[in-house]
């Protein structure tokens, strides 16, 4: 029984398809598409955003061009991934423009102790506000897969100019109520009666729009900048421990 | 006194069991039942019925609901006849339910190829009722009809191919002894069409394509072959004008979408009003909103018939809030433009001419680098239905503020794949848009109130002669949580006011209806995968 699951795989294996559409014009192809329904959540350059980081050319459901072609046509239940509709020959295009992403990108270790990081996380007040594994603050996203879901130079960003890129729900908000009480914290949904907020004083709030003096969002981060504040080195230690931050890859 | 001759009413109903078309012609007379998409021929969506008012609405509660084993948005309206609910659970199966309480009598699955072409989800927006007969489309592009105490399949007749991308979405309506059903498939490149199928056989009578083949009249309106994937589909229900015998229908988007370049011209009859001699199905006129569209503002919308004053003399006309942002009324004899004014933003026109033509501004046609237009590419409505009220003569709307960014890309036409040159971008990040339910006085397209909403409804309204309307928040696109409430909704029918609300906790992307059963009038919504109905206590 064992014997024949090996054999059956052997051939699955030897049955995977190849990308048979891999010319740079391909991929020059497959980049139209890429811009055009795949770059609002991946980013523009395979950066990450909603979406994972692709520039890494390792990916969470299967690297190989086969299960790639899948994962594009059929898209990931139980994920916002959508499938694609468009024709297999396309598809193979936007495989083969992922493969000249994953290029540009790196899924090697960057230099730097991320022992030493780990504890920078700390001492530095990272995880103040950003839990990992269980342990931090909510103030901030959560980082437990941070490594796989950004790139390095997304990472140093972040952490020198922390307003780059600031998640919505993550944009300083404060309501005024009618009655004078001021709640400050995230919005974390809404809609036309109220609105839901994560609070520091109250934690979870739902109030309503009828009582609002105002309602203020600012599309700014409340993190502090870390130029200055790490030496050069230390930088490097934190993004080398923060890279470490990543998802365990299914097959 | 009045709930009993309507009670006799449904009870003469009972002994007949059978929808004649002698009902569904005086369908405003049994109010107690929905017999048909819009609830009667003249696509008003306006129950009769009172029992629920602007007075006692605040008491409204959950009577029943039917859940559906589907994870597909369900876009049906119910249909009730003499207690029973028919109604058609996606992707192209009906059950038939006691109306009262909910539970199931039958149901009709339907078994499907694994390649479906539908554009938008696997959906149906319901089903039609005729002698002992229910009739549904499918998703494979099939007509079927069913026995309506059974189930069973009497007969099933292909309409066209699903390989090349056609498939039934919409609800059938019956027309005399005839299923007038419409096709889907404006993202792949078909040529759209109408259709008159017998009732009892299942042959097909007459077919009008949308899209006139060379020599026809409109046929100069295309270029080269670009006509025989010119789109121009039919997939939602149209109405009825028994007195004039025509058909009046809603034609989509021209093919490809976002890519005008193969087909130079108007691109007749896409976009457009048509109005079809119901016996031959011969064009009498047509209307065209949008010519040579390049931005996906299908007319589906269902066409409004109402005989009113117009500046002083009496005249058949045809009220329609069209995608594109305008509000038109059309003279429903000549099919004559009458009025259009915007009833959400718009910026790609300069209004419309005396024959309603618009005067396009320029550098709003898709482009590589993008173009934002409003409405965006879901328009300022959609297929969802609006509502007309004898009793306040105003026109009720779900309306979007939005814009969109629209691309053009490369297109080109693979037979069962998408003809569509690009996707524009809707739900922008930065300026997602709003949704509104809104009234709008059709003598001069003014808007008498709005009631303003956080997110983009993809549901109709009804209004009933309690002085109601019934409307919904929500949002499906992004499923993103922001971007999506599920709010059902009774508003004032004259001044707007919110009367009575509840969250329903799911996608909402339908139309409501009335009904009487049990001896109380009954309000359904679909939310979810779900119908919720409300009663009194």
């Amino acid at each position: 029984m064992r014997l024949c699951l090996l054999l059956l795989a052997a051939a699955a294996l030897a049955a995977q398809q190849r990308n048979p559409h891999n010319t740079p014009a391909d991929a020059a192809a497959g980049a139209k598409i890429y811009r055009s329904h795949c770059a609002d959540c991946h980013g523009i350059k395979g950066e990450g955003g909603k979406g994972p980081n692709l520039s890494t050319g390792v990916y969470y459901h299967g690297s190989s061009d086969e299960a790639l072609f899948r994962t594009v046509t059929d898209g990931i239940p139980g994920t916002p991934m959508p499938g694609q509709f468009f024709s297999a020959d396309q598809i193979w295009q936007v495989v083969a423009h992922l493969r000249a992403i994953a290029r540009t990108g790196s899924h090697s270790a960057p230099n730097g102790n991320a022992r030493q990081g780990r504890s920078l996380f700390r001492s530095k007040g990272c995880s103040g506000c950003h839990m990992v594994q269980g342990e931090g603050g909510i103030n901030g996203p959560n980082l437990n897969f941070i490594g796989s879901q950004r790139p390095v130079e997304f990472l140093r960003q972040s952490i020198l100019e922390p307003g780059a890129h600031v998640a919505r729900e993550y944009w300083p908000a404060e309501v005024v109520l009618e009655n004078g009480a001021s709640h400050k914290g995230f919005v974390m949904n809404e809609d036309t009666y109220y609105v839901q907020m994560l609070t520091a004083g109250k934690g979870l709030v739902t109030l309503p729009r009828k009582d609002f003096r105002k309602l203020e969002v600012r599309k700014d981060s409340i993190m502090p900048s870390y130029q200055g504040k790490l030496s050069g080195e230390e930088l490097t230690d934190l993004i080398a421990y923060l890279w470490t931050l990543q998802r365990a890859r299914s097959n | 006194m009045k709930r009993t001759i309507l009670a006799l009413l449904a009870c003469g109903g009972l002994a007949l069991a059978q929808v004649t078309y002698e009902r569904l012609l005086r369908a405003d007379r049994e109010p107690g039942q929905w017999m048909t998409y819009s609830g009667s021929y003249r696509g008003w969506r306006h129950s009769a019925l009172a029992e629920i008012n602007r007075e006692n609405v605040e008491k409204l509660r959950v009577a029943w609901v039917y859940q559906m084993p589907v994870t597909e948005r369900i876009e049906a309206t119910p249909l009730v006849v003499d207690g029973i609910l028919y109604v058609s659970e996606p992707p192209s199966n009906v059950v038939a339910l006691d109306a009262a309480t909910g539970r199931p009598y039958w149901r009709y699955r339907r078994s499907l190829p694994a390649k479906i072409n539908t554009c938008c989800g696997q959906v149906n927006r319901g089903v039609a009722v005729a002698g002992d007969r229910v009739f549904v489309g499918t998703v494979d592009a099939h007509l079927v009809a069913l026995n309506a105490k059974t189930g069973a399949v009497l007969w099933d007749v292909p309409v066209a191919d699903r390989l090349t991308g056609h498939s039934l979405t919409g609800a059938p309506l019956i027309v005399k002894d005839m299923v007038i059903a419409g096709v889907a498939g404006g993202e792949y490149g078909i040529r759209g069409f109408l259709d008159a199928y017998d009732m009892k056989t299942g042959q097909r009578r007459w077919r009008f394509w949308t899209i006139p083949e060379p020599g026809q009249p409109g046929s100069e309106t295309w270029k080269g072959d670009a006509w025989k994937q010119g789109g121009g589909p039919t997939w939602v229900t149209g109405s009825y004008d028994a007195e004039q015998n025509l058909i009046i229908w809603g034609t989509g988007n021209p093919s490809p979408d976002w890519n005008g370049d193969v087909r130079p011209g108007d691109n007749l009859y896409t976009d457009s009003a048509i109005a079809l001699d119901a016996d031959t199905g011969k064009l009498k006129w047509h209307f065209q909103f949008v010519p040579h569209d390049v931005h996906d503002w299908d007319a589906v919308q269902v066409p409004v018939l109402v005989d009113a004053e117009w500046q002083g003399r009496p005249r058949k006309l045809v009220y329609w809030a069209h995608r594109c942002g305008f509000f038109y009324v059309l003279d429903r004899t000549t099919g004559q433009f009458l009025l259009g004014k915007p009833f959400a933003t718009q910026t790609w026109a300069d209004g419309l001419d005396a024959k309603g033509r618009p005067i396009r501004k320029p550098n709003i046609d898709p482009s590589p680098e993008g173009v934002y237009v409003w409405p965006g590419v879901q328009g300022a409505t959609n297929w969802y239905s609006p509502s007309y009220s004898p009793l306040t003569r105003l026109f009720y709307l779900t309306a979007w503020e939005n814009k969109g960014l629209y691309r053009k890309g490369a297109a080109e036409y693979i037979p069962g794949n998408r003809y569509i040159g690009s996707v524009p971008e809707i739900d922008l990040p930065d300026d997602p848009g709003h949704g509104a339910i809104r009234a709008i006085n059709p003598q001069n397209g003014e808007r008498m109130w709005e009631y303003k909403l956080h997110t983009k409804p993809w549901s109709g309204v009804l209004s009933t002669a309690g002085q109601l309307v019934f409307g919904s928040t929500g949002g499906w696109i992004d499923r993103e949580k922001t971007q999506m409430e599920s709010y059902f909704f009774a508003l004032d029918a004259e001044t707007g006011r919110e009367k009575w609300k509840i969250n329903l906790g799911g996608t909402m992307s339908s139309n409501p209806i009335s009904f009487e059963a049990g001896g109380k009038q009954m309000i359904a919504m679909p939310a979810g995968g779900g119908i919720f109905t409300f009663s009194l206590p």
